[in-house]
């Protein structure tokens, strides 16, 4: 189990919730990422989630997928990910988990990615195209390589029946992503006046913290939620924040404070 | 050595689903899951009941005009010389190919299971309208999924969408072709889950849709089994198909996989030349990966991101390939061939002006192989080629080429 990941949850949040942030690597470019990474570490992130950039991105929505777009077009890879990682190791201690598509993690060949992954100091993966129940293979073989440096991030759906939970009630590391709707991340819909009682009602089988993401962008919706989770994800919505900078062709000192905008404005999602 | 370090997905032993060989799976989002099980059940459940089967075969007999005709094509074969040939005649069926084989059989399933809203992605535009044609008979309100590539190039299958009552949305991002429409079905499938059915083009995508759009498909190879039986007293010498997603010619297959005499041989789509990029040739030129659900063969780069594939036929330009082919691949039960542009726009021409019969560009490539292949066989053996489809969807693309075959004389 990840040490980093561990302490987060072992203390309490600094706001009413634990912030979990998610970024593209290499969009726009890899010296962007990294400054925008230490960012939001420095600002009050507790977790940190770094896309990998793949071509089909099944499970995102318009604002991620035009993100995988800039970042492939700036010839990013998983190699060039993981020294991103290296360099923000050097200087920052914020837990920081991979969420990428299988195929460029398995193009890179899987043992040989998770010796480099935990050297350079990630601490787990999301993986949103491989189901709990289908992975087993991929953790235990993982295990086998680098011990319990690397965390697998489970998800769980509305839709998740008692047996997908079940297996998930088995695990004790890391935390549980919890899909907040149907769908795919980003967008302007309303979460579901169901989710309260659903993450509630997870709450029994799971041994491990909880934290929500999909759509989630809001104070008021981070109010309601840190009643009943451990934890939000912001993804899309910071995306877009950045993206915006981006394209306004900022550069030096003004596209550094308005970065701090976004920081502060993501950080004030949890008071 | 790459096959070797991706095999991990399936080389431990764990429980996985659906799996040929290595090749299959379920790589989907946690939210699918459970659909995928449902569908599963459901799908089990329908072939132990014989109300459903018989429900099905009745439609493939009076709707769709099963069987199709096993016709042997003798101008065509006596210019090539060498073999006889035999057309197994899909493109007779109506709508003009043999998606609707398999809309009839999910669109059957949906109803079953009590859906109330029919999606499904499409590329040359065959299967939109396939499943536009059932969700019409049935009165399921259906949604097509099509790349804005294909929507210009394959505009009458557009219009007949439309005109039977289905919504076609067209996709604008990515390469704008096939896998970008399925991806963008995917990810309306993951949003509107629990009333919608994702009808499935091709024996491709996540368990259980490689055995389900196989198993409605097996109807092709069955017949052709019986028909060469009849005709012929005995089981043809190669049986050549098309493979995109790879629905026709598993459907062929499937059925001779244990006659280990008869030669299966499936022909993708060479495009314009080897180079990444350039053609759509999964089998012969890709790695394998995982896309759009399951692990199996890919075009992909150094990166392992998909690359943009290039035909001339929209139905075959897809960087992915079923499952069940790969490892047909792997165990070398058959062999997986590449016909260019060029070759499969000839043999168009060629079956149009010996037979009277015009095939669509995706079925032009298995036709393009048989003429490569019936010279040096003798004129005791048999090919059979699935015909597919029917070319009328093309005619816009063959006159651009005889047009410019004109200007270059």
């Amino acid at each position: 189990m990840s040490e980093r990941l561990k302490a987060v949850f072992k203390s309490e949040p600094t706001g009413v919730t634990r912030l979990v942030s998610y970024i593209m690597a290499g969009d726009p470019s890899v010296e962007a990422s990294l400054r925008r990474l230490k960012g939001l570490a420095d600002h009050g992130v507790d977790v940190l989630e770094l896309g990998v950039p793949f071509s089909d991105p099944m499970a995102d929505g318009v604002v991620i997928q035009a993100a995988a777009e800039r970042a492939l077009n700036a010839q990013m890879t998983v190699k060039k990910t993981l020294e991103l990682v290296r360099e923000f190791r050097r200087t920052h201690d914020t837990p920081l988990l991979l969420m990428s598509y299988l195929n460029p993690l398995l193009r890179y060949g899987w043992d040989q990615l998770a010796e480099d992954a935990a050297d350079a100091g990630v601490d787990g993966f999301i993986l949103p195209d491989l189901p709990w129940r289908e992975g087993q293979g991929l953790r235990m073989r993982t295990k086998k390589r680098v011990g319990n440096k690397l965390d697998f991030i489970p998800m769980i759906a509305q839709t998740s029946r008692e047996q997908d939970i079940q297996a998930v009630s088995q695990v004790t590391e890391g935390f549980a992503y919890v899909i907040s709707r149907n769908g795919i991340t980003g967008g302007e819909v309303e979460l579901p006046a169901s989710v309260n009682k659903f993450i509630e009602s997870l709450g029994n089988s799971l041994q491990i913290p909880r934290c929500v993401g999909f759509g989630i962008q809001k104070p008021e919706q981070v109010r309601a939620l840190a009643k009943v989770c451990d934890g939000v994800v912001v993804g899309s919505a910071l995306v877009k924040a950045f993206a915006k900078l981006d394209q306004k062709g900022l550069e030096g000192q003004d596209l550094i404070e308005q970065e701090k905008e976004v920081f502060s404005w993501l950080a004030s999602l949890k008071n | 050595m790459v096959k070797e370090k991706t095999h991990v997905l399936s080389d431990d032993g764990y429980e996985t689903s659906g799996h040929f060989g290595p090749y299959g799976g379920a790589y989907v989002p946690e939210t699918l899951v459970p659909a995928l099980r449902e569908l599963e059940a459901a799908y089990m459940e329908s072939c132990q009941d014989e109300s459903f089967q018989q429900e099905f075969k009745e439609l493939l007999q009076r709707y769709v005009g099963r069987p199709s005709l096993f016709y042997e094509a003798k101008r065509l074969a006596e210019q090539l010389g060498g073999a006889r040939i035999y057309l197994k005649r899909e493109d007779l069926n109506h709508t003009g190919a043999h998606k609707i084989n398999n809309t009839l059989g999910q669109v059957l399933l949906a109803k079953r299971m009590g859906k109330k809203r029919v999606i499904a992605e499409t590329g040359a535009g065959q299967h939109g309208v396939a499943t536009a044609t059932a969700c019409a008979l049935f009165a399921l309100p259906c949604v097509v999924y099509m790349g804005e590539e294909d929507v210009r190039r394959q505009n009458l299958n557009v219009l007949r969408m439309r005109l039977l009552g289905a919504e076609v949305r067209t996709v604008t991002h990515g390469s704008c072709t096939l896998k970008d429409a399925i991806n963008e079905a995917l990810r309306d499938w993951v949003t509107n889950v629990e009333e919608t059915f994702y009808c499935f083009g091709t024996a491709a995508g996540p368990h259980p849709y490689p055995t389900i759009v196989r198993d409605f498909q097996t109807v092709i190879g069955r017949e052709t089994r019986e028909q060469a039986l009849n005709e012929l007293g005995k089981l043809p010498d190669a049986i050549i198909a098309c493979i995109g997603g790879g629905s026709n010619a598993i459907g062929i297959f499937h059925p001779f996989i244990d006659d280990k005499e008869v030669r299966l041989i499936g022909v993708e789509a060479g495009g314009t030349g080897n180079k990444t990029g350039e053609n759509a040739a999964t089998l012969c030129l890709g790695e394998p990966g995982v896309l759009h659900g399951a692990y199996s063969y890919l075009l992909q780069d150094d990166d392992g991101q998909i690359v943009v594939t290039t035909s001339v036929s929209a139905g075959l330009d897809y960087p992915g390939v079923g499952p069940e082919h790969s490892n047909l691949k792997e165990t070398g039960r058959a062999d997986y061939v590449s016909i260019s542009d060029q070759e499969a726009l000839d043999a168009c021409t060629l079956l149009c002006q010996t037979e009277g019969i015009l095939p669509a560009l995706e079925s032009a490539h298995a036709v393009a192989y048989a003429a490569k292949l019936a010279p040096g066989l003798s004129k005791e053996q048999v090919i059979v080629v699935n015909l597919s489809g029917r070319g009328d969807k093309d005619v816009e693309t063959l006159a651009q080429y005889l047009e410019g075959g004109a200007n270059h004389e």
